[in-house]
């Protein structure tokens, strides 16, 4: 497929650096930003491509997270399974959201509130349930062993999380080509246009969002499996909603590098910070702030954007 | 031959060095590194400052005091870790820390932390030592390295029942009815179903159980219906900003009932709370984490975080007692190795005197301190005043409240 070497030699790359890198510190950052990229490039189906702002796939990534832990916990099932289930109960949670929002023609703002309040309404019930462990989380056993979806080297768990980010990488060049994809743009830049020419556009709607929950889902199960705790803050918090639309819109929504451009240049970015003024609480809070503000400030809205600017200019 | 000479002479110069090592005193055994790890940006912000001072006065007092002993004076260096108010930060702070070649890790304060923060910790067999975070799951994973020396919550709250009735007993049984007030997440949910389960059984009625969501903006129907059940007791099991607001309104509606019992509530062992509404808070009373007044140290340590200008809160003696504790098997265990400090921690005894919570002789039964303990506190005269158990309280309860 044309345009697959970049994501191929991307994750060439990324995979050797457990090989070449011995720290952990290196590694345990690495994988965060991989999960958070690959929540944000399920953001990015449906909000870049699809051009429908999300404000809540903390819905999608929870659904993604408590399924694998609850499956494996209460129900004894094998971790491998239980991700799987977790993507697919995400999607379908994906879907009935989109069902819902989307038949009722909610558009722009109105559906960035309804997948808010959507996300708010699944941390409240995850929070007082008996089968999420409520305020006090849930707790996957530690096992380090591949069988049960967890590694003892961290560089091992990095190579996973690289192979479905790349996968998605994949997905998402395969959707930008396909038919869906240029259904989904034409419904992004007009959708009376879209539908005067004959596009279902609550089909086109419907499948992009299952997509997109799929990925944000994948990405929570990894979540529930790196760190093995969970609670209803973590799973279903605004933060992860914000992470997931803040790495595209700044690595470039719409495009299939941004999401993991945007995760690794926020986060590195903050990392870097933490280290050189270690000393100062929140310092990298403030970098990402400053990043936000000059992204949105200054179109075109994302950073490579910027940069062809400069080089024009 | 110049360049010859001078490499002769450092030959010379180092072998005689070498030599003479021995012969001269340790003048400066390396020193170890702790891992303290506190969440200082975020929510939680505030008990992490706390707990990060009461690790640094430790540490400053024991390197003041000639630093560990059996390792010839050595230093205990901090090594600060940010948790960040939640889980990743903790984790990713602890690999900062393995890479820094830490000897154990303090802290966490939040269950979430502490969980995550130790599991990524028991990877390398790096021990950790709980500070505040009292989920029983902590110590009821079985991971060898990891250590509390608090009370979690089972203790807590059946020690809160306990005291509730001792105090009662001993005014002569002024309470009878009790209103619960609670948080409608599990904490609270659950703390009101263990609630309605034991008080029947101590002889109390409960009229109603109350449920508010958090966070509450406002607690007006809550307080009218308190006010026209008339209880004797009210039972409040919420966060910090839901109580302060309840009791706010109770003192603004003039609703006085013989007494306000919270547990692990945090508002009533608060001096922020204490300063900034004294009236609201005045003779509340709670079940929760307290250092002993007893001890001549505690009151030491609070002069030095008073004049600081900073709050007295149960995180800084908590994160003393806790770097005490890691200093004390690191004299018992005679090396800076971190399966010798396992092993050490795990074997502690009564002999560990210097921390200055109120609990009897240490024991460790799989991670956790049997000799954990709460107290109860209450506000009175703008302090925080211990009243239960007697024999370590410094006030006797003003129960029932009157007036």
């Amino acid at each position: 497929m044309k345009g697959a070497l970049p994501i191929l030699a991307f994750a060439v790359l990324m995979g050797l650096a457990p090989l070449l890198v011995a720290s952990n510190v290196v590694l345990n950052f690495l994988v965060f930003t991989l999960i958070i990229a690959l929540a944000a490039q399920g953001w990015n189906l449906l909000g870049g491509y699809g051009g429908q702002y999300s404000f809540g796939h903390a819905a999608f990534f929870g659904t993604g997270a408590y399924v694998t832990a609850i499956l494996q916990v209460r129900y004894g099932m094998n971790a491998y399974p239980a991700f799987t289930a977790g993507i697919g109960v995400a999607a379908l949670v994906g879907l009935a959201i989109g069902f819902l929002a989307f038949r009722s023609g909610l558009r722009g703002s109105y559906f960035a509130l309804v997948t808010l309040a959507f996300a708010e309404v699944f941390r409240v019930l995850a929070n007082a349930a008996e089968m999420t462990g409520g305020a006090a989380g849930i707790l996957i056993r530690l096992q380090a062993n591949p069988a049960n979806f967890q590694f003892a080297e961290r560089g091992t768990f990095l190579w996973v999380a690289l192979a479905l980010v790349t996968l998605a990488l994949l997905a998402t060049l395969a959707l930008e080509r396909s038919r869906l994809g240029a259904q989904l743009v034409a419904v992004r830049e007009n959708e009376a246009a879209a539908q005067a020419l004959g596009v279902d556009v609550l089909a086109v709607k419907l499948r992009a969002i299952t997509l997109s929950a799929a990925m944000t889902g994948a990405a929570g199960g990894l979540y529930a499996q790196y760190f093995l705790y969970l609670d209803a803050n973590i799973a279903y918090g605004t933060w992860i909603s914000v992470e997931a639309l803040l790495a595209p819109i700044v690595g470039g929504a719409g495009t299939v590098f941004g999401p993991v451009l945007g995760a690794v240049i926020l986060h590195g970015l903050g990392e870097a910070t933490k280290s050189l003024a270690g000393s100062i609480p929140g310092i990298d809070l403030v970098i990402f702030g400053i990043v936000l503000i000059l992204v949105v400030r200054f179109p075109p809205r994302d950073l490579p954007g910027l940069l062809r600017r400069r080089r024009r200019a | 031959m110049a360049k010859f000479e001078v490499a002769r002479r450092s030959l010379v110069f180092g072998v005689a060095g070498v030599l003479a090592a021995p012969a001269l005193p340790r003048a400066q055994a390396p020193a170890v590194k702790l891992g303290i790890l506190q969440p200082v940006t975020g929510a939680l912000s505030q008990d992490g400052e706390h707990g990060r001072l009461g690790a640094e006065l430790a540490i400053n007092e024991i390197n003041a005091g000639g630093g560990i002993r059996a390792l010839g004076g050595a230093r205990i260096e901090m090594v600060f870790g940010d948790a960040r108010s939640n889980p990743e930060g903790g984790v990713s702070e602890v690999e900062k820390m393995q890479a820094e070649g830490v000897v154990a890790i303090v802290g966490g304060f939040a269950s979430p932390i502490c969980l995550a923060a130790s599991q990524a910790a028991s990877r390398y067999d790096l021990p950790y030592v709980v500070d505040v975070g009292v989920s029983d799951q902590i110590v009821s994973r079985g991971l060898a390295n990891t250590f509390r020396f608090g009370p979690g919550f089972g203790v807590v709250t059946s020690a809160a029942l306990d005291n509730l009735v001792a105090l009662n007993d001993a005014a002569g049984k002024p309470s009878r009815t009790v209103v619960i007030v609670h948080e409608d997440g599990l904490f609270g949910s659950g703390m009101a179903r263990l609630l309605n389960a034991e008080l029947p059984k101590r002889g109390f009625e409960v009229l109603e159980t109350i449920a508010h969501p958090t966070p509450a903006r406002d607690m007006n129907n809550v307080a009218l219906r308190i006010r026209s059940l008339r209880p004797d007791l009210v039972i409040p099991s919420s966060y910090y900003a839901e109580f302060v607001l309840l009791a706010r309104t109770m003192q603004q509606q003039r609703i006085r009932p013989k007494g306000i019992y919270c547990v692990l509530n945090g508002a009533a062992s608060n001096y922020r709370f204490v300063r900034e509404f004294p009236d609201a808070a005045n003779l509340v009373m709670d079940c929760n984490h307290w250092p002993d007044p007893r001890k001549p140290k505690t009151a030491e340590l609070r002069q030095q975080v008073e004049a600081q200008n900073r709050f007295w809160l149960y995180n800084t003696p908590m994160n003393y007692s806790a770097v005490m504790l890691v200093a004390d098997a690191l004299e018992r265990a005679g090396r800076a190795d971190r399966a010798a400090v396992i092993q050490a921690l795990a074997a502690t005894d009564g002999a560990f005197t210097k921390h200055i919570m109120p609990y009897g002789p240490t024991r460790f039964v799989n991670g956790q301190n049997q000799a954990g303990a709460p107290v109860n506190t209450q506000v009175q005269n703008n302090d925080i005043k211990v009243i239960f158990p007697r024999d370590f309280a410094d006030a006797q309860p003003v129960y029932p409240v009157t007036g």
